[in-house]
């Protein structure tokens, strides 16, 4: 439908949504000469860039600067370091800043054409983008090929609806100017655990309130044990097997009250409540039924080995399309939705997507465990190393954690690992690059790693599965 | 009604595709479980297809001439019920977990030892996206790297349909035994060079494991500088000859006839067996009018026994009867081991021309058999390769061979051995010929003989002698009685 005062353009490819699924693929068809409409309705860099995995990581690192200097005495540093909450979320909006704007800047320069605005499918070819802002107008953009690439949002928690104030999400925790005294934090996951992590370590009393028993739940406990027992030592407290099921507000917070299977129920008195339960994705604003196409009942879109979705020429790439939600996992997906749509034979066929967890101590994963390996058919060999072994970890002060790396026994190829402990982020990477490549443990092991290093664990995991390990006692 | 997707199976044993021949059956026509839908032809036989279902043919997904890859939708079918039942998902199930057998099997037996009952394949990313743009399916391509990784030189030779999956099954199919001697002479994986020829090798973009060698030196192949340059001239012209053929092609008809099949079997047999052992036929003529007459006399008495007698069973004696002399001719050399196997069995195949191509059934231990035997059994082979219904294990394990190409007519040839064996005999046509007795020229019955030899096991004067003991007993069939 037409609308007075509609301007049509006619674009090979529409990318819908600017995070780092959508850039990604916006990018990488302008490189294959696609001509590419980019179109984002916030900010460039979606969740990721702004209010996600960046903000968090700046003020993790920012708090730890503090948090060692404070904590170092064992190492004869005595300090007492004080932190202007305001002075550190600018020095952390700069960083957002600087990297969106280089977004921003890669796309004009690879010919990108970005276009801001909330864009919903008006029919199979063409997209309605409605400009923020009185009297701004809409436009409509004519498609060979669309990719929804809109991301997800915080899943809201019955009776928890998000006020900016004394209900938070974790987009506006990233945003506080003050450092709150006490947190009720809802959901142990990933990004329930590191913003419990950042806030204690800046000295807020934080309680997280977990359904299921664990911390990190879903990781191998012996992975995620750690965490929790250095959160604890941190003064996190936690609850778990309780569910928040109201909240109310009282003269100094507000009161979270909490229910445990039974239906017995305990309060919690605090100044604001952080709700991290999940995230669900962001289908319902796209008109998606105008292009033909229905999502499943949690809202996601379906997709094949190419990212196409059940109508041939729109793909949906990241967390529309299910898990894993990772930003690198959207980078990726986009990147093969451009080539396809580009004409290339390229497709989802990866080992593994790795992940990762910044809270103190990090975990880093990827591939399969030695349960998944078994599940499917393989018959594992497994080689770890604990950091109270390594030298590097010694000189950091930082020895708890270990890393694993997985094996097919027989063929020697490495199926997967898990790291806990100092860099376990980084670590994993080259444990990724061993499954994609179809390395074997003799590859790992044989390839001669630096000292001192954290990542001479990798290598040493890899002998200890061979039974060769050098500092630790074989099997 | 209930839709089901039948996919093909695999119609022999671990084959990945299969060329439809024809549909037994048309759309909207009723089947019953296990009748026949297809023919569909591998590279080893023409079998049929049977319906898993009894219902209706909804669909045909294949034109025939398509070749259609195991696991891919072949027919659609629609059968009574409502879909849903557990027996018609129990069937769909069995079905598709039919077929992902073949490729987990290959998957495994091909991928190394990664594990039972995983079909995870292991290639590094750029392997699988070369994969990807050649078409070639992961699962089916047998990995040479470490541990049985895939490399990007095994997706290529799949890609060109030279797997090494195909090639193992070929083998098999017409010759039987495996040849490890073949496999090290054509590839190389470590080739011993100055530092000088590697960095000319660079230049000139040659594979040094591709050169031929110059010498040997500690059990390694020694190329020289002069032998990379030859080869790399030597690549050019081939290419600028095939830019030539394909130029002068272009504004000429031609057809492009697929190389798959029996016929891809046959020429990949042909090319192992020509360029593995040196071949030096001998040719000869002798003189059968003996045998012309015994075999006229006993015909009729064969035709009531309902066997049609030919000259076959009389030279398989006479073959057989020479072997037991010169064990030599019934030999395999086996060169990874330095041996030459001499076998105490004398299975010989018989080369059969069939519309598909040419097939080598085998008959076993013929010097226990009679002629009337040999006649009816090589008849009833005969029959079975021409309508294809003949089994892999008939045409394995021969340990000499016989062709005939007489049957269609000429006297002399240069038949190619049936690797691993190291002799074969070809028989010209029984002809009046003119023959010198006591200084006159006079036509006689004679039998053009052409043996060829692999002389890295045979000398030319022991063929020459084998062939005149063949001669004598054809020349006076008597002499067979006396073994």
């Amino acid at each position: 439908m037409m609308v007075v005062g509609d301007i049509s353009t006619g674009t090979d490819l529409a990318v819908i949504g600017a995070g780092p699924g959508g850039y990604a693929a916006a990018l990488r068809a302008a490189q294959l000469d696609v001509d590419v409409t980019l179109i984002e309705k916030d900010a460039v860099g979606g969740v990721c860039l702004n209010y996600g995995c960046i903000p968090s990581k700046a003020l993790i690192s920012a708090t730890d600067v503090a948090y060692e200097a404070a904590t170092a005495e064992d190492r004869g540093v005595y300090a007492s370091p004080s932190v202007d909450m305001a002075e550190m979320v600018d020095w952390k909006d700069g960083v957002v800043d600087q990297l969106t704007d280089g977004v921003r800047r890669l796309c004009e320069s690879t010919g990108v054409h970005v276009v801001e605005g909330r864009a919903e499918f008006a029919d199979e070819h063409t997209l309605r983008v409605a400009h923020g802002g009185e009297g701004q107008g809409s436009e409509s953009f004519e498609f060979e090929h669309a990719i929804v690439a809109t991301g997800s949002r915080p899943v809201e928690l019955p009776g928890f609806a998000f006020d900016g104030e004394h209900v938070i999400d974790s987009r506006a925790a990233l945003e506080l100017t003050e450092i709150p005294d006490d947190v009720v934090v809802v959901g142990a996951g990933y990004i329930g655990m590191e913003l419990s992590t950042v806030l204690a370590k800046l000295g807020t009393d934080v309680t997280v309130v977990e359904m299921l028993d664990e911390a990190l739940p879903g990781f191998p406990t012996d992975v995620s044990r750690p965490v929790q027992e250095r959160a604890e030592a941190l003064g996190v407290e936690f609850v778990f097997g309780e569910a928040a099921s109201e909240w109310t507000e009282t003269d100094e917070g507000i009161t979270v009250v909490t229910e445990d299977a039974d239906g017995e129920e305990s309060e919690f008195y605090t100044e604001k409540a952080l709700v991290a339960v999940g995230r669900q994705p962001v289908t319902d604003s796209l008109n998606l039924s105008a292009v033909g196409l229905e999502t499943d009942d949690d809202g996601f879109l379906e997709t094949d080995h190419q990212c196409r979705t059940a109508v041939d020429h729109v793909f949906a790439i990241g967390d529309v399309s299910g898990e894993p939600m990772l930003a690198h996992a959207a980078s990726h997906e986009g990147e093969v939705a451009a080539e396809v749509v580009a004409g290339e034979p390229a497709a989802l066929d990866q080992q593994a997507v790795p992940a990762a967890v910044f809270t103190d101590p990090e975990v880093g994963v990827v591939g399969l465990t030695r349960a998944e390996a078994e599940a499917e058919g393989f018959d594992p060999v497994v080689g770890r190393f604990p950091f109270a072994a390594n030298g590097r970890a010694l000189t950091t002060g930082d020895t708890d954690g270990f890393v694993r790396i997985v094996a097919d026994e027989d063929s020697g190829f490495v199926l997967g690992g898990q790291a806990v402990g100092p860099e376990a982020s980084e670590l994993i990477a080259e444990i990724g690059l061993a499954v994609e490549m179809g390395a074997t443990l003799e590859d790992v092991a044989a390839t001669v790693h630096t000292h001192p290093t954290l990542s001479e664990a990798t290598m040493e995991a890899a002998k200890h599965a061979l039974g060769e390990a050098i500092h630790i006692r074989n099997r | 009604m209930a839709r089901h997707e039948f996919r093909l199976p695999d119609v022999g044993e671990g084959v990945a595709e299969g060329e439809l021949v024809e549909w037994l059956v048309a759309e909207g026509d009723t089947v019953t479980e296990d009748q026949a839908v297809a023919e569909v032809e591998t590279d080893k036989a023409v079998v049929d297809v049977p319906s898993p279902y009894d219902g209706t043919v909804a669909e045909l997904h294949w034109e025939p001439g398509d070749v259609v890859p195991v696991g891919d939708v072949f027919v659609t079918f629609e059968t009574e019920g409502d879909g849903e039942t557990a027996e018609s998902a129990a069937a769909d199930e069995e079905t598709r977990s039919d077929q992902d057998e073949p490729s987990e099997e290959t998957a495994d037996a091909e991928a190394g030892a990664a594990g039972e009952g995983t079909d995870r394949v292991f290639a590094p990313p750029r392997v699988r996206r070369r994969a990807r743009e050649l078409g070639v399916d992961l699962g089916s391509v047998e990995g040479t790297g470490p541990s049985g990784r895939i490399t990007e030189a095994d997706v290529e030779a799949a890609a060109e349909g030279d797997t090494e999956p195909t090639t193992a099954d070929t083998e098999e199919a017409v010759t039987a035994e495996p040849e490890p001697q073949a496999a090290a002479e054509t590839t190389r994986d470590r080739t011993l060079a100055t530092p000088a020829t590697r960095r000319r090798a660079e230049e000139l973009d040659v594979d040094l494991d591709a050169v031929p060698m110059v010498e040997e030196r500690d059990g390694e192949a020694y190329v020289s500088t002069a032998a990379v340059e030859e080869y790399a001239d030597a690549q050019a012209a081939a290419q600028v000859a095939d830019a030539a053929t394909v130029a002068a092609g272009e504004d000429r008809e031609e057809e492009r006839v697929p190389y798959r099949g029996v016929r891809r079997t046959v020429g990949e047999q042909m090319e192992r067996s020509k360029f593995t052992a040196p071949h030096v036929t001998h040719h000869d003529t002798v003189v059968v009018e003996e045998l012309v007459a015994w075999r006229a006399d006993l015909k009729d008495r064969a035709a009531a026994a309902d066997v049609q007698l030919t000259y076959l069973p009389f030279v398989l004696k006479a073959v057989v009867a020479a072997l037991e002399e010169f064990p030599y001719l019934n030999s395999q050399l086996d060169a990874e081991a330095e041996e030459i196997v001499l076998k105490h069995y004398y299975d010989i195949g018989v080369a059969v021309a069939t519309d598909a191509g040419l097939m080598v059934p085998v008959l076993r231990d013929v010097d226990e058999k009679g002629i009337l035997d040999l006649a009816a059994e090589s008849q009833a082979l005969a029959d079975r390769a021409r309508d294809r219904s003949i089994s892999r294990e008939e045409m394995q394990g021969s340990t000499f061979s016989i062709t005939n190409f007489g049957a269609i007519g000429g006297e002399y040839a240069t038949p190619i051995l049936n690797h691993p064996e190291v002799a074969i005999l070809g028989l010209g046509a029984i002809e009046d010929r003119p023959v010198v007795e006591d200084g006159e020229v006079v036509a006689r019955k004679t039998l053009p003989l052409s043996l060829t030899i692999d002389h890295r096991v045979v000398d030319g004067a022991v063929a020459a002698a084998f062939v005149n003991r063949v001669k004598e007993y054809l020349a006076d069939p008597r002499l067979l009685l006396l073994d």
